[in-house]
């Protein structure tokens, strides 16, 4: 995503996830709020930085011990009007992933961009 | 211009690297808790892009014995000091 | 300026809370205004009513309801994030059958909207983690 475009991006909550489903329960947490924004009639921006890029990773099952996981909330963001999906380029990298192939459409920012983000959004949660 | 706050220490945690890179060129870094083992010399150098917007708390840097080793180039805040820096920055981004 | 608080640390166990309540109360010699403090993840472990460390050690809970009634904050604590984690005020233990409780006033078991509205109210929100 270009500076420009990114600049341009503007909503009320910037969400950064940085966690991996099921390992924690900060993904779910983080999710949960930007949901709860979403529903308040926020406009809710949704980064996925680091670890937090295998969230959307298709074929995502409940934990074994029957934990119901974040993909099936996951895919209820539209729904929600949660429409700005963004991943960390560098992230996606790291982990070999393609955006195409995530369970999601997605928009890739570099790590550069995510100032950029962060000073667009009035309040800026990090999970 | 934003602040950002890392408690945890680049010595045991990844998360420095995701504070450093979400940082715009007028952005500010605050150490505390764990976090200010960054400011001893040989883990400051993790943190060589940011110099001269570096800060570290010292509350947390004496509990851990750390105030005679605190890297010139981190400026050592206290508790008002932390304040302050919110005051002027326009929001602020905790790395945890 | 007002100020919030986003503390989802628990006490004892990782330094947020101790962070948190040192900033507070140097908001407040400030001269700012400290509008809430939510509490969320492990941080609603602060609001534990039955928490009892020894007598020569800080007491977070205990802090967190004399600041609360000193300079009038509202301590807010997320619901489901406390059920969870077994904290429930009179009321919750009640619905949910259970015997006694292990959340009280000034803690306020809320929803998770309450923290959104915080933030965006606020000039300033701080986030605590663990």
């Amino acid at each position: 995503m270009s500076n420009d475009s990114t600049q341009r991006l503007r909503g009320d909550l910037l969400v950064i996830l940085r966690h991996a489903p099921h390992g924690t329960s900060w993904l779910r947490e983080g999710l949960d709020a930007a949901l709860v924004a979403a529903a308040f009639g926020r406009r809710v921006t949704l980064l996925f930085m680091g670890e937090g890029v295998t969230a959307l990773l298709p074929g995502q099952a409940a934990g074994p011990l029957g934990q119901k996981g974040t993909a099936p909330t996951l895919e209820m963001l539209e729904m929600y009007d949660i429409e700005t999906l963004l991943v960390e380029a560098e992230a996606l990298g790291r982990f070999g992933l393609d955006a195409d192939s995530l369970m999601l459409p997605t928009t890739a920012v570099s790590q550069g961009d995510i100032a950029a983000l962060a000073a667009s959004h009035p309040l800026v949660l990090t999970f | 211009m934003l602040l950002h706050i890392l408690n945890r220490s680049p010595a045991s945690s990844e998360v420095y690297r995701q504070a450093l890179a979400a940082m715009g060129p007028e952005d500010r870094l605050l150490l505390i808790e764990d976090g200010v083992q960054g400011a001893m010399p040989t883990l400051a150098t993790c943190f060589a892009s940011v110099r001269g917007r570096i800060h570290a708390l010292g509350d947390d840097l004496e509990a851990r014995g750390l105030s005679t080793l605190c890297a010139p180039e981190v400026e050592v805040v206290d508790m008002a000091g932390f304040v302050t820096l919110t005051e002027e920055a326009e929001r602020t981004l905790s790395w945890y | 300026m007002r100020y919030g608080i986003l503390l989802m640390g628990a006490p004892y166990s990782s330094q947020a809370s101790h962070s948190a309540l040192r900033f507070a109360e140097a908001v407040v010699a400030r001269g700012h205004r400290l509008e809430g403090i939510f509490f969320y993840h492990d941080g609603v472990q602060n609001a534990a009513r039955l928490a009892a460390p020894p007598q020569d050690e800080p007491h977070l809970v205990d802090a967190w309801a004399e600041l609360a009634r000193e300079y009038d904050v509202p301590l807010q604590v997320c619901i489901a994030a406390a059920l969870r984690r077994g904290l429930l005020d009179e009321r919750e233990a009640a619905r949910h059958g259970k015997q006694g409780h292990s959340v009280e006033a000034p803690f306020e078991l809320t929803g998770l909207g309450q923290l959104v509205d915080l933030g965006l109210r606020c000039d300033r929100l701080i986030t605590f983690g663990p």
